[in-house]
């Protein structure tokens, strides 16, 4: 039965002539299994977290939100999120910039090197910084002596996130800047514009949306990041746990309350996904027109 | 603004963009720069626009060094293949883009760059369109935005990179005279580069023709046409095709049959080249007359008649092209071999590196020919 849908899919979308009955048949059977995988993959459990955190009614709900240690975890999430974020934001714009309009040795290894957060995992990215940063580590005897704190402390939570979130802005503006070509900015060149006019008005409008979609994508994983936060974190509650990390404290001890807090962080996150799906609906058009 | 460009060189690893490339532009003129792709007049565009520098060479604009400038301060106006026109920007915002980013100081005023605009746009016949986004616009719409961006910088000179290489032939040829007219009207000097012979032939002034990064010639293109300076012009410019010729002495030896040609100074040439063109291989009067040429198949082109043929003993067919009315007065019983005589054939002497050394222009008589007597009779033999 798989084997004849797909042949039938593969059909449905190769003949041009009228659908026949089988092919409608394969149509249907895709669309719902795929819907089907999501559903019971994604929106499923998703419900149930939302379900376990109310489980106890909005009294206990609203309660464990407002521990002033979850309080903290909630500023503390945002904090690392407002910095890592917009430095991500400027390192992608500046990786896409020069892989597009430069030519130099090791392009290729830098479209190497900025893939690499993706294919290590988060915990051995933190214990990276361990190594580097820690007290035994390299540079942990001259951070001591200057009064430096980064592991344990909100420097490595941001070195941490910005490390695991590196590719995402730039994964995203470097095939659309590439595809864009450099054209437009050598017409602005000789129509007299200088290099932060030529950015500010010719290749960041090209590039916004894009722009926006990764900084949301990066936005996402940044406040919900847990390996690699979780090694420099040193779980120290109220000062240096983020939100997952509370989350996953709060699991062990109080069932409910870790899910009305796993709750919240559910709901940026999909609150950011709701963002990015409002950008793709209104500018669409412009999306597709800029390419 | 007289353009000297002289002895430019430029290198790309291990392929030669421009080799010693010289010219000169007039002040108001305008020239074509044909060759085929790869022939380097993209690099000598994107070097005059400052978008990249040569190895070696200089250009000069009234005695000012052009290539201390940088592109920004230059004042050439560069019309892109693909326009490269702003699509997140208006008709106006892309022509006023060039006075907005002027510093405050050379800035014109809001009101003055709106009346700019509105003027450039009335020229290139866009009033109503001031405020579309390129996409809403056609190929031939886009191209006057371009057109009218580049303008809008009052440049000294203009380039155009292929400007109707993006579009489809009916709008092409109407654009063509449009451009020309446009030319005439503003009198700036322009530079356009193209593959496309007719375009080039039709529309410049002067025609320079590029091949492997040199010049090959330099010519108004009835002087291309008439004298291709080498086999390349000559194939590339008069259709010119390769016959198996042969110089002894000062003789031409093709097809067992021997011409004299005078003042060919072509002993000692590594390779000597003989070229004709399609009208001037014209049909014999009488049959059985002229060179004997199998006609391998014929099309019938407004007006025109196009054919293959297989000339004597060659292997490869030659394209021959006569009027509709000559085919219809010699076409004789339906037979697929014809008598032919070749009206003018170029020869080319060359060194090894491909160099001209001696060229001629010879006009083999034939008996079944209308013979010239004296300058102004004509006399059929």
């Amino acid at each position: 039965m798989g084997g004849g849908a797909l042949m039938a899919a593969v059909a449905a979308v190769v003949s041009m002539g009228r659908p026949t009955w089988s092919m409608r048949v394969a149509r249907v059977v895709l669309v719902l299994a795929a819907l089907a995988v999501l559903g019971w993959l994604l929106v499923l459990p998703l419900l149930a977290i939302f379900a376990e955190a109310f489980r106890q009614g909005v009294a206990f709900y609203l309660d464990a939100i407002r521990q002033p240690d979850t309080l903290a975890a909630v500023r503390l999430t945002l904090t690392v999120a407002a910095i890592a974020v917009p430095l991500n934001m400027v390192f992608g714009l500046a990786a896409a910039w020069s892989m597009t309009h430069f030519e130099f040795r090791g392009k290729s290894l830098l479209a190497a090197l900025i893939d690499l957060p993706f294919s290590i995992s988060p915990v051995v990215a933190g214990m990276m910084l361990i190594l580097v940063y820690g007290k035994d580590g390299w540079l942990g005897s001259w951070l001591e002596a200057h009064n430096v704190q980064v592991i344990f402390a909100l420097p490595g939570l941001v070195l941490a996130t910005v490390l695991v979130t590196l590719p995402f802005v730039a994964r995203e503006l470097i095939p659309l800047m590439q595809a864009q070509g450099s054209e437009q900015e050598e017409a602005a060149l000789t129509l007299g514009a200088g290099g932060w006019q030529i950015f500010f008005r010719v290749t960041l409008p090209r590039v916004r949306w894009a722009l926006l979609y990764g900084v949301l994508l990066c936005n996402a994983r940044a406040m919900g990041e847990f390996g690699a936060v979780y090694v420099v974190s040193g779980h120290l509650r109220g000062i240096t746990n983020t939100l997952p990390l509370q989350v996953d404290q709060l699991y062990q001890e109080n069932f409910s309350a870790a899910f009305a807090v796993a709750s919240l962080l559910a709901l940026l996150t999909v609150l950011t996904l709701g963002i990015k799906r409002f950008v793709e609906w209104r500018h669409g058009g412009e999306l597709n027109a800029n390419t | 603004m007289a353009i000297e460009i002289s002895r430019l060189r430029r290198q790309f690893d291990g392929f030669i963009a421009l080799d010693d490339v010289s010219l000169t532009i007039g002040d108001g003129e305008f020239v074509a720069v044909l060759g085929p792709s790869g022939s380097g007049k993209t690099s000598l565009l994107r070097i005059l626009a400052g978008l990249d520098q040569p190895d070696a060479g200089s250009v000069l604009r009234d005695g000012q060094d052009l290539l201390a400038l940088d592109a920004r301060r230059r004042g050439v106006g560069l019309v892109f293949q693909h326009y490269a026109l702003f699509p997140h920007m208006t008709v106006a915002q892309n022509v006023a883009f060039g006075l907005r980013v002027r510093p405050w100081r050379l800035r014109p005023k809001t009101s003055a760059i709106k009346a700019s605009v509105e003027n450039l746009l009335r020229k290139v016949e866009l009033e109503g369109f001031a405020h579309r986004y390129p996409a809403q616009l056609s190929g031939g719409q886009r191209q006057r935005v371009a057109l009218a961006r580049a303008l809008a910088i009052e440049p000294r000179l203009l380039l155009l990179d292929e400007p109707f290489g993006a579009l489809d032939a009916q709008v092409r040829v109407n654009l063509r005279g449009w451009l020309r007219e446009f030319h005439r009207s503003f009198g700036i000097t322009s530079l356009f580069v193209t593959h496309d012979q007719d375009e080039a032939l039709e529309m410049a002034d002067r025609v320079v023709l590029m091949n492997r990064g040199r010049i090959e010639q330099i010519g108004t293109p009835e002087q291309i046409y008439r004298q291709p300076a080498t086999p390349f012009a000559s194939r590339f410019i008069a259709r010119g095709q390769s016959l198996p010729g042969e110089v002894k002495g000062q003789q031409l030896h093709l097809f067992g049959h021997v011409w004299r040609i005078e003042n060919f100074a072509g002993n000692d040439a590594h390779e000597v080249t003989v070229h004709v063109r399609p009208e001037d291989i014209v049909l014999t009067s009488l049959p059985g007359d002229g060179l004997k040429a199998k006609l391998l198949n014929l099309r019938h082109v407004a007006g025109t008649v196009r054919a293959s043929l297989l000339v004597e003993s060659m292997d490869e067919p030659i394209e021959a092209e006569w009027s509709e009315r000559d085919w219809a007065r010699h076409h004789g019983p339906a037979d697929d071999v014809i008598g032919v005589h070749f009206q003018a054939l170029s020869v080319f002497a060359s060194d090894r590196e491909g160099r001209v050394l001696a060229r001629a222009t010879l006009h083999p008589p034939h008996a079944s020919f209308p013979v010239a007597v004296g300058p102004w009779r004509r006399v059929e033999a």
